[in-house]
């Protein structure tokens, strides 16, 4: 024993199980958000409950099972719930998804195992997936056209094929508002604007005013044309609709404009069933939010992360990076630069809140309301810096990571050996050309490192975020077809709040759960493939500049 | 006592105490160098001769290294170094306020102990020094190139891989890398700070071999920690000592019959 003590036996076992276990930890927490997430895309079966309750009525129930729980009866009965002929110690309960938002009470509802007399699984049930009241889940009976009933052999092709026709037109009509609408919109507001600051100059001159005036009315005029075009291809989407019998057995007739797809995922193998997943995946990833973010997908959200991320790497790798020369080649060996250093690496302790209330009562209100003040008279007292943006986001989260960027700078400034420095120096390169030409590349993997920490660090961030810019719905990306393309006052969607809202302020917490998931393993996703990218970039890097080591 | 037999390499003896403006390289007078407190070398006074090889010996921190890094004052880079005295190049005090470190160290061009190629291409080394005088015209470089890694005797080597990286040279090619680097800007003086003592024998020959033919065009000063190589390869020796030139002559004579004391014991092996 003693000996085997002696032999660091042990201490190997010691330090590899801490090792398994960070790595079992790891694995385990990506494997349930990518479980608990992915499995929401999955096609469910839906079944067809008949729950009979005491007095002996029976009700229909269709739905999906979303969960179910073991209960203890006692508890049942305090709460004054009596089950006749049932008397085992607990009792199974199952959440029912049943959808219909507009004709139930709750889209969710918990079922007792012991009441259900029938459970089917019919191949003709439908889900309907709408763009509002979320999903219906009933029989489809009949197609109408224009209010009359349309005779058809193959009902299912049928309804996919007007369901086709009307996502079609449903696209058409969001493009034109979108980018069409959207620029006319824009533009006006351009005019207005011009017009405003003009009228501040005080050279706002009867021929100017002519000219706005022209350039407006050519809007409106245009404007009334794409509005004509907009309602054709709303009045041409809603020239059918679906008839659909539902758990109440009532048939109810659903426009076919608010319908986004019908599957029925009792009549489906597992091919089509996969295909279905990556489908929902895709839509998921490519579509914006629907009802207060319980529905849809989270492309603003993706888009807003990714494009901040890259807005505050920009920001923060020259600054950094010049400092971190500053520190380590030109400043004094002394008590100051020490300080100094001391002062940056404890930056990187402050609470990230503390930093979005810097970046809102600094950047925001003092810096932004200042550049208002001087740039845009004219849209106040509405601001355009002065409010929380996306620009103002990267760069308070440019200043959260700035330590790591120094630090480990510093540190692949101090890595490269001296002799390459004296080797350039010989050659009569002064100490500035020395550094660009050969300790800046050398150091460049260490600066990666710094970026690729830095990276994971903001990407996950969101504390700061909601005080700088982050907002539950952006209605405008921050790069869009108008000039100048980027709009870095704008406010934008973030992965990391979308979860928080999604989660915690959402009307509908049971449906928004899965969400929580499937946006957390996005998240984490995302975060994963942005570092990726910068490690395969220092990896390159790394390899190019391989330093002396022999 | 050992065997140290001077090549027959050597050009004639010179007299090093009174020698010719026009055979004077560089000019050390009354050199003091302090790190902090310490004094590190005593007044050197000493003349480098054109178009010869100078070698400095003595025992590890005698100060010869030291006295080498002060003639393309590459001591400027330790902060707590001050030296006094001049050394004169072209009769200018390099340590004149006018003068610009980087254009004398174009002038006085120096080979460290390690190779210490750049992370860059082979042809982008040798053109490293041109390219920050401002050359970048391609028919200048690729001339430029092939005369130094000529004169390097690394050419029949690499002219087939000049854009191969500078890393995957073999030690004793990666010296002769920085010694063409070095030539590259056609230095008036050239420094090597023991040029062969991380290379194996064979290397370390074609180095020395090198060095002979270096002196043709420029004035070689090499450290050394090798008695034998500066027997080989010198045409006069320095001794020094604690900081002190103790002997400076003409290799035979310095190898063959020390005047001092010192040199005598450092040179028949009994410390050092």
């Amino acid at each position: 024993m003693r000996n085997w003590f002696k032999s660091g036996a042990p201490w190997i076992w010691l330090t590899a199980g801490s090792v398994s276990i960070s790595l079992i930890a790891v694995l385990g927490v990506m494997a349930m958000i990518a479980w608990r997430g992915l499995s929401f895309f999955w096609p469910a079966a839906i079944h067809e409950f008949e729950v009979r309750a005491n007095d002996g009525s029976s009700q229909v129930i269709i739905g999906e099972i979303y969960d179910s729980e073991e209960i203890p009866m006692q508890r049942l009965r305090e709460s004054g719930v009596v089950l006749d002929g049932y008397d085992e110690e607990t009792l199974t309960r199952v959440l029912l998804k049943v959808g219909n938002r507009e004709f139930v009470p709750l889209d969710f509802m918990w079922v007792m195992e012991p009441q259900i007399v029938r459970d089917e699984t019919p191949d003709t049930l439908a889900v309907v997936e709408r763009s509002k009241d979320g999903n219906f889940y009933g029989y489809p009976l009949h197609l109408l056209e224009n209010g009359e009933r349309v005779a058809s052999t193959d009902l299912r092709a049928d309804i996919q094929q007007r369901i086709e026709r009307a996502v079609e037109l449903n696209e058409k009509a969001a493009d034109l508002q979108q980018s069409d609408i959207g620029a006319i919109n824009f533009q006006l507001n351009r005019y207005r604007l011009e017009r405003r600051a003009l009228e501040l100059k005080g050279e706002l001159t009867d021929s100017e005013i002519a000219r706005i005036e022209a350039g407006e009315q050519q809007l409106r005029d245009d404007y009334q044309v794409l509005e004509q075009q907009l309602f054709a291809y709303r009045e041409e989407a809603s020239r059918d609709s679906l008839v659909v019998r539902d758990m109440r057995g009532v048939e109810v007739t659903l426009p076919m404009y608010r319908v986004l797809d019908i599957t029925f995922p009792n009549d489906m193998g597992v091919f089509s069933k996969v295909g279905h997943f990556f489908k929902q995946i895709g839509k998921f990833v490519t579509e914006n939010p629907r009802e207060a973010n319980t529905e849809g997908g989270v492309f603003p959200a993706i888009f807003g992360t990714v494009f901040m991320v890259l807005l505050m790497s920009v920001i923060v790798t020259p600054f950094g990076v010049i400092a971190a020369i500053y520190l380590h080649e030109y400043a004094g060996k002394n008590a100051i630069t020490r300080i100094i250093r001391i002062a940056v690496i404890n930056l990187a302790g402050v609470p990230s809140i503390v930093y979005g209330v810097f970046g809102l009562g600094f950047f925001v209100y003092m810096v932004g309301g200042t550049l208002d003040q001087i740039f845009y008279p004219e849209g106040l007292p509405s601001p355009t810096f002065g409010t929380p943006g996306v620009m103002w986001s990267a760069i308070t989260l440019a200043i959260l990571t700035l330590p790591v960027v120094i630090v480990s700078t510093e540190e692949g400034l101090s890595r490269i050996p001296s002799t390459l420095r004296e080797g350039s120096l010989a050659l009569g390169a002064t100490k500035a050309e020395t550094l660009w030409r050969i300790i800046l590349p050398m150091a460049s993997p260490a600066i990666m490192t710094g970026l690729i920490l830095a990276v994971a660090r903001a990407a996950g961030e969101v504390a700061p975020l909601m005080l700088v810019g982050v907002v539950k719905s952006a209605p405008m990306l921050p790069v869009d077809g108008n000039f100048p393309y980027f709009h870095l006052d704008r406010k934008f969607m973030h992965l990391g709040f979308h979860i928080y809202d999604v989660g915690f302020q959402s009307p509908n917490v049971e449906a928004a759960r899965p969400l929580v998931y499937a946006t957390s393993f996005l998240l984490v996703t995302v975060i994963v493939g942005l570092n990726l990218t910068a490690i395969g970039v220092r990896n390159h890097l790394r390899e190019k500049y391989r330093s002396l080591e022999h | 006592m050992i065997s140290v037999t001077p090549s027959n390499l050597q050009a004639e003896a010179l007299d090093l105490a009174n020698l010719s403006a026009e055979q004077t390289a560089l000019e050390i007078r009354d050199l003091n160098l302090h790190y902090g407190s310490a004094q590190a070398l005593y007044d050197i006074s000493m003349k480098i001769p054109k178009n010869r090889v100078t070698a400095f010996i003595g025992p590890s921190g005698c100060g010869k290294s030291t006295l080498l890094r002060c003639i393309n004052r590459m001591n400027d880079l330790v902060e707590i170094c001050k030296v006094s005295g001049q050394i004169l190049l072209h009769d200018k005090n390099i340590y004149d306020k006018d003068v610009d470190a980087a254009s004398l160290r174009r002038q006085v061009g120096m080979v460290f102990q390690r190779p210490n190629p750049f992370p860059k291409s082979i042809y982008e080394n040798v053109v490293y020094g041109m390219r920050l005088q401002g050359v970048n015209d391609r028919r200048t470089l690729d001339e430029v190139v092939e005369r130094s890694l000529k004169g390097a005797a690394l050419w029949d080597e690499v002219k087939d891989r000049l854009n191969a990286s500078a890393f995957g040279l073999s030690g004793g090619q990666q010296q002769r890398l920085v010694i063409a680097r070095a030539i590259a800007i056609e230095p008036e003086v050239l420094l090597l700070d023991e040029p062969t003592s991380a290379l194996d024998p064979i290397s370390t020959l074609t180095i020395e071999e090198l060095i002979t033919e270096l002196k043709s065009k420029y004035t070689v000063v090499i450290v050394t920690h090798n008695m034998q190589q500066a027997a080989r390869v010198s045409d006069q020796t320095a001794f020094m000592y604690m900081g002190k030139l103790i002997e400076y002559a003409d290799t035979n004579s310095l190898f063959t019959t020390p005047d001092k004391k010192q040199t005598e014991d450092y040179i028949t092996g009994r410390y050092g």
